[in-house]
């Protein structure tokens, strides 16, 4: 029982970065009504951007995140009118291709960081890696690293201002209409094509800027993807598709799986638990954890 | 469509009955063994993938459900092969029932999900039981005969596409499943459960599956997570699938012997280069996508059939002048 606290705690920093990957993710979902198997590669990608521009520069990677986040909102800006065609084409089953389509770029994407990367595990150093805060009350002791804390502080910084972004500023509400319906939307005088490019870009040069993140609080390995596209998952899953509000919640319970099964299980065996609490929420509520998915 | 099936399908199954008597090559019998195996999991892939619309991406998961369940009871019960191999299928199948309950009442992306996440919950599983041997894998009782296997192979293929044709091609069932995947709503309102349909496709898909993956565990004699449940069957079906043609019989076949083809040559002559295969799997998959959505035998068949039209067209108003001279 002593270490429950700490489980607790650490569950809770690492839900953190979860969050924003999975609202990025869930936002995409809403706009373009795609899946993207490639989740995870894309923060694999954005960790050894980080890892990489860190080693070149020897800035800090909390320094190099906006570089980052415009390097992979460029690219995803560019990759998006291929899955648009893809989506809109006329031949054949245009969701299932997409989702076929982004399957083929991930398995790319893992070939291509397995030649060039190599199969070492590395892990960026930042100037938040050494430091850490500790507490001791009550008979407990709780420790609380500076670099997981700083994440958190990025997640929730990021989470505002998707939430600005989204419900304050004209080109939100243009994404709450596109995601809402598309041709209606489209009649309004939203432009779908540019919307959709812009928000994947979004999507995924804040899912690269986690990335660094998990690099820096974690490890860097090229085989690290999968592993992260089931957590994205994971989350929309149990929060419900496309239901925003549901994802913080959902992160922060995978976090605490994650941590607890670290502490006091093996950690070989958390993908299993996760299968089975994924398996269950869709057997008792397919609509995620509030009932509130589409 | 019939006469074309048995004009083709005939020949084609006569030559791969008599090529072991001809030719006594070991190695090129067992690539067509090989062969043969991938074409079966292509086509049982495309019941779910082209027909239905749902994506399986534990298809691997399957395969090596079976293979191990048929290992297992060979290795610590003593029971025979043929008794076993079925037993594989049936392993298949309920854990279809068991993965697609939950999830085939959703929409397409949470099945895809959730198949995905299955694969590498069982392959963990494999990892960390001691009865599966783990990460070490399990060593089978040798037999080795590659004609017993050849045929064996075959036979259960050759089962598998005559009947999937005639489920798919030729009984209501492949209809209530196309209109499943063109719309799953109107397939509803006419009187459908697509529920229902939806799992004995699954089922349908898994079986066969299983079985191939029994035949497998007996044929190599050693299976091991990695290579059993990795995500490369699933990835290597898909692409097969894809690449030859959604929704056909004859595409996944075309497929299968293409890729197949390609992966052994670039196997026995590149193999200093692995990673690259992961990376042309993954080019095949979202340039096909792209430029291919019907894929290669769907592609092909819209050009004829294009072409048929377009000389219809020229023939017709051919006609009409012709017609319309006369009348002068």
């Amino acid at each position: 029982m002593e270490l429950l606290p700490q489980a607790l705690m650490d569950g809770i920093l690492l839900g953190g970065i979860y969050i924003t990957i999975a609202i990025a993710f869930s936002l995409t979902y809403g706009v373009m009504h795609i899946i993207d198997f490639a989740v995870g590669e894309w923060i694999m990608f954005g960790a050894f951007a980080g890892f990489y521009l860190n080693k070149w520069t020897g800035l800090d990677p909390f320094l190099l995140l906006p570089v980052v986040f415009v390097i992979f909102g460029l690219i995803g800006c560019l990759i998006q009118p291929v899955i648009h065609r893809v989506l809109s084409g006329s031949k054949g089953n245009p969701l299932l291709m997409g989702l076929v389509f982004t399957f083929g770029l991930g398995l790319m994407f893992q070939g291509l960081a397995m030649t060039v990367f190599g199969f070492y595990s590395n892990s960026t150093p930042s100037m938040f890696s050494e430091g850490s805060f500790f507490f001791e009350k009550f008979g407990f002791s709780l420790t609380i690293s500076t670099v997981r804390l700083a994440g958190l502080i990025y997640a929730l910084a990021i989470t505002m201002a998707l939430h600005y972004l989204l419900k304050k500023t004209n080109f939100g509400l243009g994404v709450r209409a596109l995601a809402l319906n598309k041709d209606s939307a489209g009649l309004m005088g939203v432009n779908g094509k540019r919307t959709g490019a812009l928000v994947y870009g979004l999507y995924v040069g804040v899912t690269a800027m986690t990335g660094v993140l998990i690099g820096c609080i974690l490890s860097v390995s090229a085989g690290m993807g999968p592993q992260y596209t089931i957590f994205a998952f994971f989350v929309v899953v149990l929060a419900g598709m496309g239901y925003l509000a549901g994802v913080p919640w959902a992160a922060l319970l995978l976090g605490m799986v994650q941590s607890i099964f670290l502490i006091y299980f093996d950690p070989g065996h958390t993908l299993l638990a996760v299968f089975a609490i994924l398996y269950t929420i869709l057997l008792i509520s397919p609509k995620g954890l509030f009932g509130r998915g589409v | 469509m019939k006469d074309k099936i048995i004009r083709w399908g005939l020949p084609v199954l006569f030559v791969l009955i008599a090529m072991p008597a001809v030719i006594h090559d070991t190695f090129f019998l067992r690539v067509v063994t090989e062969a043969v195996m991938w074409i079966g999991l292509a086509i049982a892939f495309d019941v779910l993938a082209g027909y239905t619309g749902y994506l399986n991406f534990g298809h691997g998961a399957f395969f090596g459900l079976g293979a191990y369940t048929t290992a297992l009871l060979m290795m610590k019960a003593g029971w025979p092969f043929a008794l076993a191999l079925p037993m594989g299928g049936v392993m298949a199948a309920v854990a279809a029932l068991i993965a697609g309950f939950p999830t085939l009442r959703l929409k397409g992306a949470y099945f895809a999900i959730a198949t995905w996440a299955l694969s590498r919950a069982v392959q963990q599983l494999a990892l960390i039981m001691d009865i599966t041997g783990g990460p070490d894998g399990m060593r089978l009782p040798p037999f080795l005969n590659p004609q017993f296997f050849y045929y064996l192979m075959l036979a259960i293929v050759a089962a598998t596409f005559a009947l999937l044709w005639y489920l798919l091609e030729h009984s209501p069932f492949g209809l209530k499943l196309k209109a499943i995947r063109e719309d799953e709503q109107g397939a509803m309102a006419l009187g459908l459960n697509p529920t229902k349909l939806k799992m004995q496709a699954f089922i349908l898909s898994a079986v066969p599956t299983g079985i191939l993956g029994g035949v497998y565990a007996y044929w190599i004699t050693f299976i091991d997570p990695a290579s059993t449940l990795g995500d490369l069957i699933s990835d290597q079906a898909l692409v097969m699938v894809v690449f030859g043609g959604m929704g056909t019989l004859i595409g996944p076949v075309i497929g299968a012997i293409l890729i197949f083809a390609f992966k052994t040559l670039f196997w026995a002559y590149l193999s200093d280069f692995q990673l690259l295969y992961l990376i042309i799997l993954g080019a095949v998959i979202a340039l096909s996508v792209v430029f291919m959505p019907n894929g290669l035998w769907g592609t092909l068949g819209g050009f004829k059939k294009k072409k048929r039209d377009h000389e219809n067209k020229l023939e017709t108003s051919l006609e009409a002048r012709l017609q319309k001279n006369e009348g002068e």
